[in-house]
């Protein structure tokens, strides 16, 4: 009978943290990372933006400036983390239920820009790296 | 096999199932290549292409060029007990018009791949 309790208190624990349990490890991603080797094909001056699009895919966004207009390619990675130390209390205190959370993450971005000019022919490219940024934070009080 | 047992299992299955989702969306109408191959560049007009497409969600203006966008985004969302993990595939398409509202040209990327469908938010 021991061991038919204690497997009922184990399935109810993984209920407990399931979904909206107290503990969740979220993630949520856009696009594929873009390399260095996948843009070696593009020369400045000659390559054009459908040229581009074949190779990379379609761009995410169009930005319009001055005489010319960039392409931009987006890749998000944002991680979250939350914990709720109050959650078990519900169980004893049935008519409020004080939270205490921890949560912390993060969002990396990873964002490759195409300037073309009128004639939508490459001009320059950039990548603007902040993947890093993208952690699980388990200890929001950090400097 | 012990009945108990057998309710214990039965009830461990419900309880892990009852964390789990499974979650696809899909935002936009995936453009086809019949669609595409329609518009031909240096005749098509503005209303021609929102025949074919519809209107664009997003109108950008650059050099009195008119660049039509439509979007298109590939959800996949896995939740199992407490790990979630969301991916998401955009592939926008983009027409271009001269300043007559002729198309000049037409962005559309090669087919990426559908979202993996996951739940463990490590690795990469």
């Amino acid at each position: 009978m021991r061991r038919v309790i204690g497997s009922f208190a184990v399935c109810f624990a993984i209920a407990a943290l399931s979904g909206c349990g107290p503990v969740i490890w979220q993630r949520f991603t856009l696009n594929q990372p873009i390399t260095k080797d996948q843009v070696a094909f593009i020369q400045n001056g000659e390559t054009q933006l459908s040229e581009v699009a074949r190779e990379l895919g379609s761009p995410d966004e169009i930005l319009n400036l001055k005489n010319r207009l960039i392409a931009r390619y987006h890749f998000i990675d944002t991680k979250y983390f939350r914990i709720n130390f109050g959650w078990g209390l519900r169980f004893f205190i049935p008519y409020y239920t004080p939270d205490l959370v921890l949560s912390g993450g993060g969002a990396g971005t990873d964002v490759f820009d195409v300037a073309c000019d009128s004639k939508f022919v490459v001009q320059e490219t950039a990548f603007a790296f902040h993947k890093s940024s993208s952690r699980f934070n388990l200890w929001p009080f950090a400097d | 096999m012990h009945p108990l047992r057998c309710l214990v299992l039965v009830a461990a299955g419900c309880l892990l199932i009852g964390g789990c989702a499974f979650v696809r969306g899909t935002y936009g109408e995936e453009v086809n290549s019949m669609d595409l191959s329609s518009i031909k560049k240096g005749t098509s007009t503005r209303a021609e292409v929102a025949t074919v497409l519809g209107a664009p969600e997003r109108i950008v203006e650059v050099n009195d060029h008119e660049i039509f966008q439509y979007y298109r985004f590939d959800m996949k969302s896995g939740l199992l007990l407490f790990f979630s993990r969301t991916n998401v595939i955009s592939e926008d398409v983009f027409v271009f018009f001269d300043a007559n509202g002729i198309v000049q040209d037409i962005v559309v990327g090669k087919k990426k791949p559908a979202p993996d469908m996951q739940f463990w938010p490590f690795g990469e």
